[in-house]
């Protein structure tokens, strides 16, 4: 069999096709990611859920989770004013992240912060999930947290 | 089937290539640019297209298998192994069924597979972590393909090309 070593037209509509299921997943998603109720974290370990909580629960302190021979640490992602001087209060919380974790990819921890309901941050080697639930249409699903 | 000396030996090289393929993109971690699980460059697809084009689809599912088996093995990580089985079996299967489409060239074929190979890899992710949140990652990692897929078309053109006039192109 002998390949057409140049793109043709036709390759285009492959390009199309593919391009148009990630936008319509992505709208779906997008569309699916607000639902009634407060914004709730959902920590899945194995595809069973084993907690969940308000992200303004992580002020406290971070969460640690074990599973498969590793362990993960969540935690509220902050914003500062001024990125390069965390040593001033942080202006707000902006979501939730995986701080650290002993995986081999490191995956969960350079997925960085998740905001929104629908949103999550999957570390396979953990069979970990951290799932975004909630939150309403008017303040877009945002994580929300008072510091002081 | 039946394969000549030849044919043993090209599948048996090309399963070498596409392991030091596999080894060799992991010296190059896409996923430090985008931090999604699964994401990569999928250099050992160069492999796939060749040899479905060269030798058949039958040879490269051989070169598939050993490929997947061989790799899972030596990394020491058998989950990994239905990763790539269904993430590789998708590409394939989508890029034979593309291949008979004349229309296409290598670059729309390997676009075809590299998002195959995403949504393999994601019914994986799902399956062994018994949810369908991994879907979340389908659009950037389909997005990705894009990117990856033209890629592996660019250097499989580049290699047909440089190995047109051989004796390995005219059996």
């Amino acid at each position: 069999m002998r390949p057409k070593l140049r793109p043709t037209a036709w390759d285009g509509l492959v390009v199309l096709c593919v391009a148009a299921l990630a936008l319509g997943l992505a709208f779906f998603q997008w569309q699916s990611g607000t639902s009634a109720g407060e914004l709730t974290a959902v920590v899945s370990l194995d595809g069973a859920e084993v907690d969940r909580f308000a992200p303004a629960d992580l002020l406290k302190a971070p969460r640690t989770y074990a599973n498969n021979g590793y362990t993960l640490e969540v935690m509220l992602s902050m914003d500062y004013e001024h990125p390069a001087s965390s040593a001033l209060p942080p202006s707000g919380a902006s979501g939730l992240c995986v701080a650290r974790s002993d995986c081999p990819t490191q995956d969960c921890v350079h997925t960085g912060t998740i905001t929104r309901s629908g949103q999550s941050i999957v570390c396979l080697p953990a069979r970990f999930i951290l799932r975004l639930e909630g939150g309403t249409a008017e303040d877009d699903g945002a994580v929300d947290a008072v510091l002081g | 089937m039946k394969l000549t000396t030849k044919q043993l030996t090209l599948c048996a090289l090309l399963t070498a290539m596409a392991l030091a393929l596999s080894y060799l993109e992991n010296l190059f971690p896409l996923s430090l640019a985008i931090p999604v699980p699964g994401v990569k460059l999928g250099l050992a697809n160069i492999v796939t297209v060749f040899a479905l084009y060269a030798l058949g689809p039958g040879e490269a599912l051989l070169i598939l298998l050993a490929r997947c088996f061989l790799g899972s093995l030596f990394a020491g990580n058998m989950n990994a192994l239905v990763f790539s089985l269904l993430g590789g079996l998708s590409a394939l299967g989508t890029m034979a069924l593309l291949s008979r489409r004349r229309g296409l060239s290598l670059y729309g074929v390997s676009i075809g597979g590299a998002a195959a190979h995403s949504c393999g890899q994601i019914a994986a992710a799902a399956w062994t972590l018994g949810s369908s949140a991994p879907l979340y990652y389908l659009p950037v990692l389909l997005a990705v393909s894009l990117l990856t897929g033209g890629l592996t078309g660019l250097a499989s053109a580049c290699l047909f090309r440089g190995l047109r006039h051989t004796d390995l192109m005219k059996g």
